[in-house]
């Protein structure tokens, strides 16, 4: 239309225009919803998985390694809810009537348990590089999302604030991976490692049963949880390196316990590949969940938006022209639990309970406890 | 008897303190204070009164002009000393005004009159009543019979419509009895926060020989504290913690505890989700317009601002034995405040947060022992800020800024350079009996010794209300602006007090990274 034109065929340029123009509005329309809704059903396709993962349901999952054996006791044991009463060191009956069943308060020497564990797996796992954090507890639902869990579903594990758009985190992943979410990191920067603190909310509903019991499934507690951002290539390297810090933590404390490689069908839809680790509970006569491992390649960060940068690669041809910056890639994301408190002091009250009804402290914990060896019963 | 109006009380406005008026040279408002967050905001809906019907057949009963309650039922019910209200009104009615409370002391009375004289009438009806179904038993003559049937049915219609009655009148005295605030005890100071009064002091302000940076700039410049990423993930006033800042809050809550252990105070770990009834009756107001709590979507749970609540939760409904007080706890929580109504320059950084983590003092003891440890808690505090080298004032806080709770509350504010004034960094409270009444804490007296002739069937000692107290051994974000900010230096560094160190693995110093 810029051009010279008989009046009879700008007007026929100019209905053209505006014929074109209502049908562009409206398939652009079509478009942006066509858009969302092929990102609400793509959102749920899963990630890949390893090709090392065992096909199948959970009875497939492979053993990776089995450290110690149940130890042998010649005398009656008792569950930890019962040492804890015995020794007076876990309340659940007044926390019920404060919060709710599945709450709790612990008491003397548990809560010096529960800093030592704390504090000695800081310690233990800033020697391997990994930079302490403590996160917020409390953040935005959209950040919960993109993690890959479910803050709003019938069943959902996720707490929300009244009247806001917050929820509370279930594990320090979530305010981990949103750190650096939006972001454009350079690669020297990567890897990144955290080891953070925090106190983790979960609704369990949907839980029921014996599984349920005491300390082993709990609204709120304690736990330290580990996390890296690094480049594609080095993802199942780090895999490696966090499995190796979690056995090389239930290793110090004595625990007994088998790694395994968890099958397809026991997977969360972020993970490639997942560990877990299972120690030995004898009040409960079985093996129960104390740490898990996942790599989640790049199923976070495509949903967080957190890339690099390559550095830019040598080159030894002609002088470079105008710097071209080599184009991002996603990040990979792992997550491993340190220290879940409440199953760790499982473990340790029933795995070293003696006769007397006193539990011996593991001893690399002893000096973070000022020394206590031993939680002996009070008298009366 | 005549009529009786009873007065409408009208919608009063909040009393809370606005911070326009506190500009920098003034001291942080102690509204701003750790233990006792919305008790000053007392806000109350409209008090309308509520209606019972005045039975027709029951002349001198005081019926009252009233309208529709927009009150619910009350959830619970403090053990309210009403008789001793009355007794002391006049005492009562001028700490009401020395403390700026909404609470209406005149309603109170008038229904509580109205409530013992309905009490009355009730009961004597019911005599009445049984009086009839007596004489019903004898030998009667028919018309006699049917004259006593008819009397009957009527008492009971007037007894049923009477209990109702009763019922809404007791709900009504609760709910507007549950807001008149604690007595003060005599050496406070009567007034505003300018009227509190300075107990003691300890340190003086260091003298800087450079250019000395806040707790945000040092937190950028050690690569110690991440508000940026705190506010795209969770919002304003979040953090997080890196580096030597993780270390010394965990050497601050283990020195802490440990200090604090050697008192003889029992360590604890609490919930930090609780039923808003337990909020509410440790003096709280969880559903108030500007509330500081937060309360879970969908259930009748809040998060807790202060471990406070769920300590003293752990014996309510309870009797406990004398002999097992006092009862001393120090419980570590992290804590949750919406911050609602705070804004403007006392707000800044590590100041004021929505989530920190905390060690808390309480004490449950017999009345005649509370004073001893309101004054051993806040020896406590003194001795642990003391050791930490901070520069501190106590405060024996006025009538007008004590929260409902409290009959005398005294604050520690410490010297925050950065800031260029002081800030408050802990608070401690002596509830004397206001939670306890609430929480339904009592302890049964030890039976005293007697020699005399031998005692014969024991008749226990009647059960008293405890006395509570709490106090903040450790809020770790403002002790962290007091330490970042005294010990800085001009390299940059930053000083670990030497009581942490040891729980620091033994670092001395905080020390910009190289990049």
């Amino acid at each position: 239309m810029k051009g010279k034109l008989e009046p009879s065929e700008r007007e026929r340029l100019v209905e053209e225009g505006k014929s074109l123009k209502e049908s562009l509005v409206s398939m652009e329309e079509d478009l942006v919803k066509l858009k969302d809704e092929l990102q609400h059903v793509a959102q749920s396709i899963p990630n890949m998985t390893h090709p090392d993962v065992p096909v199948g349901g959970e009875d497939s999952s492979a053993i990776r390694k089995e450290v110690g054996c149940p130890r042998e006791f010649h005398f009656q044991i008792k569950d930890h809810l019962q040492l804890g009463k015995d020794l007076d060191l876990i309340d659940f009956d007044s926390a019920a009537e404060v919060s709710g069943s599945k709450f709790f308060y612990l008491k003397n020497e548990a809560v010096l348990l529960e800093m030592a564990l704390l504090n000695w797996t800081l310690s233990q796992v800033m020697k391997k590089g990994y930079t302490p954090l403590t996160t917020p507890e409390i953040v935005r639902s959209s950040i919960v999302e993109k993690c890959g869990f479910q803050p709003r579903g019938d069943n959902t594990q996720v707490y929300s604030i009244d009247g806001t758009d917050q929820c509370l985190i279930g594990t320090a992943e979530i305010p981990l991976g949103g750190i650096h979410m939006d972001s454009i990191l350079l690669e020297s920067a990567l890897p990144l490692k955290y080891i953070a603190f925090s106190h983790c909310f979960r609704t369990e509903a949907g839980a029921a049963g014996a599984a349920t019991k005491g300390l082993y499934r709990v609204h709120q507690f304690s736990k330290a949880e580990m996390f890296v951002i690094c480049r594609p290539e080095d993802s199942e390297f780090f895999h490696h390196e966090l499995i190796q810090i979690e056995e090389d933590l239930f290793t110090s404390l004595g625990l007994h316990f088998k790694t395994l490689d968890m099958a397809t069908a026991d997977l969360g839809a972020p993970a490639y590949r997942k560990f877990d680790i299972e120690a030995w509970m004898p009040g409960f006569g079985r093996f129960g969940e104390i740490s898990s491992a996942s790599n989640c390649t790049d199923y976070q960060s495509r949903r967080l938006g957190i890339r690099y940068r390559p550095s830019e690669p040598l080159q030894t041809g002609p002088k470079k022209g105008k710097a071209n910056l080599p184009a991002t890639k996603f990040v990979h994301t792992l997550n491993a639990t340190a220290c879940a408190v409440p199953r760790m002091m499982v473990c340790l009250l029933e795995n070293n309970q003696q006769e007397d009804g006193s539990v011996v402290i593991p001893e690399p914990l002893r000096p973070f406890m000022g020394g206590i060896e031993l939680i002996k019963p009070k008298l009366k | 008897m005549s009529l009786h109006k009873l007065r409408l009380a009208a919608a009063v406005p909040l009393t809370i303190s606005t911070f326009s008026s506190r500009l920098f040279l003034k001291p942080f408002p102690n509204t701003l204070t750790l233990g006792l967050f919305s008790r000053r905001l007392q806000q109350h809906k409209p008090l309308l009164v509520r209606a019972f019907s005045a039975s027709a057949t029951v002349q001198d009963i005081p019926a009252t002009q009233t309208t529709v309650s927009s009150v619910a039922r009350p959830q619970w019910k403090a053990s309210i000393d009403f008789k001793w209200i009355r007794d002391n009104k006049e005492a009562v009615e001028i700490n009401i005004k020395n403390r700026n409370s909404n609470a209406n002391l005149d309603v109170v009375l008038e229904l509580y009159e109205n409530m013992v004289n309905l009490q009355k009438e009730v009961e004597r009806l019911r005599e009445e009543r049984n009086n009839v179904a007596k004489k019903m038993k004898g030998k009667l003559e028919p018309s006699e019979r049917e004259r006593l049937v008819e009397e009957g049915k009527s008492l009971k219609e007037s007894l049923v419509s009477m209990e109702e009655d009763l019922v809404k009148l007791k709900d009504e005295l609760q709910h507007v009895a549950q807001s008149i605030p604690n007595m003060t005890h005599p050496d406070v100071p009567v007034g505003g926060e300018d009227s509190s009064a300075i107990r003691k002091e300890v340190g003086c302000p260091r003298e800087f020989h450079f250019q000395i940076k806040d707790h945000l700039q040092l937190g950028k410049d050690l690569d110690l504290i991440d508000f940026d990423s705190a506010a795209e993930v969770s919002g304003s006033k979040f953090f997080y913690l890196k580096n030597e800042a993780v270390l010394l809050e965990m050497a601050l809550l283990n020195w802490t505890l440990s200090q604090v252990m050697k008192k003889g105070y029992t360590p604890l770990t609490t919930p930090e989700i609780v039923r808003s009834s337990i909020v509410e009756k440790c003096g709280f107001q969880p559903r108030g317009d500007n509330t500081q709590v937060y309360s879970i979507d969908g259930t009748d749970q809040c998060l807790i601002g202060t471990a406070e609540i769920p300590l003293g939760g752990i014996h309510m409904d309870s009797i406990l034995l004398e002999s097992a007080l006092p009862l001393k706890y120090i419980a570590f929580s992290h804590c949750f405040r919406t911050e609602a109504g705070a804004a403007g320059a006392a707000t800044k950084g590590l100041y004021r947060v929505h989530q920190f983590s905390k060690a808390e003092m309480f004490v449950i003891c017999r009345p005649e022992d509370s004073e001893f440890f309101h004054h051993e808690l806040i020896q406590i505090e003194e001795d642990l800020f003391t050791s930490l080298g901070l520069h501190f004032k106590t405060l024996d806080m006025a009538t007008a800024d004590l929260g409902a709770p409290a009959y005398r509350k005294f604050d520690i504010e410490a010297w925050m350079p950065g800031f260029g004034r002081f800030g408050e960094i802990s608070s401690a409270s002596n509830c004397t009996d206001y939670q306890s009444r609430r929480l339904g804490i009592r302890y049964r007296p030890s039976e005293p010794l007697q020699t005399g002739p031998k005692k014969g069937k024991a008749n226990l000692p009647a059960t008293k209300f405890v006395h509570t107290l709490n106090a903040t051994a450790c809020a770790v974000p403002r002790m962290m602006v007091c330490l970042l900010e005294n010990n800085q230096q001009e390299d940059g560094s930053v000083v670990i007090p030497e009581p942490l160190r040891p729980f620091m693995g033994g670092i001395e110093l905080i020390k910009p990274k190289l990049k």
